[in-house]
């Protein structure tokens, strides 16, 4: 765990509200794992997962207020972390399913695992990505109905597409979600995160961001 | 008390010593544990937390472990690194009036290792407030002040009664210092959801300020400034009406480093 400042390589635009940030410095993490980053919009930090994307260390930002319209405006963030619990996938064949904003932590998990991973989108992107995108919620339910075969699945995306990508595939195989909450310190200080799961209160900045699906949905 | 600098990490804030592994111990005067109660308490549910520009609203409900299972793990040296890197200061509170002073019986064996205790009557996020009650809550410091042989601090908000009446009070009773102020109950909407809690950070500043100021007028008790010091100047201005030692709290969560850069106007 550490402060850190991270200056900006590149800015990719994926839609119109959704892009990948790289930066020029590398820090050590394991899949899903995110850092805390300072924006001037807000008293607390935020969190963002890390992940990769042509080989620079690497975050997704979907704008939905201001502290994510700071993030890609600049080009230098201050942020601490690594913070949470790296996901340590179980065996057998597995696949990630996430949204644009999670592909250079799908890009990492790929490298690392080798597992499969599928992008559901609401529009088209605006660049070539080396994994099978579907646009649209009805093909990303079909989608989600076709997988076969896979011993466990990760999704990663906004509370509603967990959940209901939850519900399709929570028969097929082990899924585990990476959960939302709102967090202030990210290292387990402030209890502002808490998740009522089957087995107690889980603090997601240190237990998770990843939990098991059925811990909390039944 | 001594404080070198005279900088404290508020309770609640920094958890159970979390952030030394952001910050350089150095800077830091003393480190207030959560609040720790004689009952676990599970806390409130979610959400707990939202942040503005100005202010975080947190309904956090005191989620701690309870005394019994604190003094486990201070007994099983859980502990035993903060203790070596920092002073640290205990606080606590109850449910009721007589959970304050169970909590404190359980703790008088313990009581060396601090350099304080803070005893928080001033949480907004639970259903009993001390401050609303004066007959009973001189009671109460009464009966801690001879239980404890410890340097006593009270936590005191703005709801319940005139700040320097309650600090008065409390020094009146024997009691060593005063930290000024808590949150106070606030309420955000964000869309359709609905967030009560306790607010804090800049929009606390000059709340803060005044209470400071008056509680230094009445009393000669150690203040320790809590309420918005996000930055040098404003801890200036906590020192300039009167506070001993200033708190940092939800400036923590903005950037960590805080801590270091106010440090170096004691250095
Ligand atoms: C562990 C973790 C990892 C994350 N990783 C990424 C990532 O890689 N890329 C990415 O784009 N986003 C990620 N997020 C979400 C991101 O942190 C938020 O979108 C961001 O903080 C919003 O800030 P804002 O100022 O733009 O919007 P705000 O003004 O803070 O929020 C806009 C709206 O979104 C809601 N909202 C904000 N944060 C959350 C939250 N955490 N849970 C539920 N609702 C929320 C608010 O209630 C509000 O209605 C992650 C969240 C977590 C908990
Ligand atoms: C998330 C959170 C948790 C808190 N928990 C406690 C607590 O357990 N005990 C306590 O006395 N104060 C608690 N407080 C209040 C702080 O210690 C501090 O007094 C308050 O936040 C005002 O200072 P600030 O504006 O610098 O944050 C908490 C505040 C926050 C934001
Ligand atoms: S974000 Fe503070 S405890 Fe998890």
């Amino acid at each position: 765990m550490e402060n850190f400042s991270l200056t900006k390589h590149e800015l990719i635009q994926l839609t119109e509200d959704t892009f990948i940030v790289s930066f020029n410095e590398w820090i050590e993490f394991e899949p899903t794992q995110f850092i805390m980053i300072e924006t001037e919009t807000s008293i607390v930090r935020k969190p963002f997962g890390l992940g990769r994307w042509n080989k620079r260390l690497a975050i997704g930002v979907q704008i939905i207020g201001p502290g994510t319209g700071y993030i890609v405006q600049q080009n230098v963030l201050n942020a601490h972390g690594p913070c949470g619990r790296g996901f340590v996938p179980p065996g057998g064949k597995g696949a990630m399913i996430a949204t644009p904003a999670c592909l250079p932590m799908a890009m990492d998990l790929k490298e690392r695992h080798g597992c499969d991973v599928f992008i559901g989108s609401a529009e088209e992107l605006s660049i070539e990505i080396p994994f099978p995108l579907v646009v649209g919620d009805e093909p990303f339910l079909n989608l989600l109905r076709s997988l076969r075969g896979y011993n466990w699945f990760l999704i990663v995306g906004s509370d509603q597409m967990e959940k209901v990508s939850y519900d399709v595939l929570k028969d097929k195989a082990e899924v585990f979600v990476s959960f939302n909450e709102y967090m202030a310190c990210g290292i387990g200080a402030c209890k502002g995160c808490a998740k009522e799961t089957r087995t107690g209160l889980k603090h997601l900045c240190i237990d998770g961001p990843v939990l098991r699906g059925e811990e909390v949905w039944s | 008390m001594e404080l070198r600098p005279p900088i404290v990490i508020a309770s609640g804030i920094g958890g159970m010593g979390e952030y030394l592994k952001l910050i350089d111990p150095k800077c830091i005067g003393a480190y207030t544990l959560k609040t720790i109660t004689f009952k676990p308490r599970h806390g409130n549910p979610p959400p707990r937390l939202i942040a503005t520009q100005n202010y975080l609203i947190n309904s956090i409900g005191l989620e701690n472990v309870g005394v019994k299972k604190f003094i486990e793990e201070l007994r099983g040296q859980v502990y035993d690194e903060l203790f070596r890197k920092v002073k640290v200061i205990f606080s606590f509170a109850g449910e009721n009036f007589e959970e304050y002073l169970l909590v404190a019986e359980k703790m008088v064996p313990y009581q060396d290792r601090f350099a304080a205790f803070e005893c928080n009557f001033s949480c907004p996020n639970v259903q009993f407030n001390p401050l609303s009650n004066p007959t009973e809550l001189k009671r109460m410091l009464l009966e801690l002040r001879k239980r404890l042989n410890v340097f006593l601090i009270a936590k005191i908000g703005i709801e319940g009664g005139f700040v320097e009446d309650v600090a008065k009070l409390a020094e009146d009773c024997g009691w060593n210092g005063v930290t000024l102020i808590n949150t106070i109950r606030a309420l955000h909407v964000d869309g359709e959801r609905i967030i009560a809690g306790g607010v804090s950070g800049p929009v606390l500043k000059p709340i803060a300020l005044r209470a400071v100021y008056e509680v230094r007028k009445r009393t000669s008790l150690f203040i320790i400034a809590s309420g918005g010091i996000m930055n040098e100047e404003d801890a200036q201005q906590f020192f300039k009406v009167g506070a001993s030692a200033i708190s940092i709290g939800t400036a923590l969560y903005k950037n960590p480093k805080i801590v270091e850069k106010i440090a170096k106007m004691f250095y």
